[in-house]
């Protein structure tokens, strides 16, 4: 009885099949990494750079050795114009790292010895907030 | 985690005094990435702040800044690193943090001098600290 039945049914229930080709897997995951992800933290919210510019100057400042405040702008290198060694440098990058709540990997902050350079790096860092 | 850090073993003696610079520096990042860590263990956040931490140990850096023997400093770096683990993994007490990295060795009470003209250096210093 249940078999008769089993097979009644069977003979006509048509499932429309689809192909996975890789093309679909493609739009697929285009969508995933668009902007259509609305609950991810980290999407359109990026920093702009005027901002980047202001809180890395605010950083430099207010650095607890003694800097002249005026002469800190945004193209300024750390060693050379603002008088620092180079554990100085390590630590304003620390500083930065804990502004912009970044982890900077050691050969990237190792190259970073100016405030321009600093800039562009955040700028361009997608986890920076 | 901190224990498994013991462990492992000393690595290497640093070649030239350029590799021992960098080591240092790596040293300054791992303790600078743990003070958030260390504020929280040890309850900090009303004496202290993190970069007030951050320049107390890059101070205690620049205390040695004039040894050039690569052997020298590494002996130093790992003294330091003990002493990283041993305040990361909160073998010691609240007071000695603040004893050490937050108020300094002088202590809150601060001797101007005013009663003790006449002591010669020696006293002094015998007085003041443990500590050199």
């Amino acid at each position: 009885m249940a078999s008769a039945l089993r097979a009644a049914m069977l003979r006509h229930i048509r499932v429309p099949v689809q192909t996975l080709t890789l093309t679909g897997c493609n739009s697929q995951s285009r969508i995933l990494c668009g902007s259509l992800r609305s609950m991810s933290s980290h999407g359109d919210d990026h920093l702009d750079k005027e901002e980047v510019i202001d809180r890395v100057l605010s950083v430099v400042k207010d650095f607890p050795k003694s800097i002249l405040p005026r002469s800190v702008t945004p193209d300024v290198h750390f060693q050379k114009d603002l008088g620092l060694d180079s554990l100085d440098n390590v630590e304003i990058v620390m500083a930065l790292e804990e502004e912009f709540k970044l982890e900077i990997p050691d050969k990237e902050a190792d190259k970073i010895d100016s405030c321009n350079l600093a800039i562009e790096y955040i700028y361009h860092h997608p986890m920076s907030s | 985690m901190a224990f498994t850090l013991r462990s492992v073993k000393v690595p290497p003696n640093s070649v030239s005094l350029e590799e021992a610079r960098h080591r240092t520096f790596d040293f300054f990042r791992a303790a600078c990435r743990s003070i958030p860590s260390v504020m929280e263990i040890y309850n900090l956040h009303d004496v202290t702040t993190v970069s007030q931490l951050r320049s107390t140990i890059a101070s205690e850096i620049r205390k040695n800044a004039h040894i050039t023997n690569p052997k020298v400093i590494d002996m130093l770096l790992f003294k330091g690193m003990e002493e990283l683990n041993n305040i990361t993994e909160h073998a010691k007490q609240r007071h000695h943090i603040i004893g050490q990295y937050v108020v300094g060795n002088q202590g809150l009470v601060q001797d101007f001098g005013t009663k003790d003209q006449g002591i010669s250096n020696f006293l002094k210093n015998f007085y003041n600290s443990n500590y050199f």
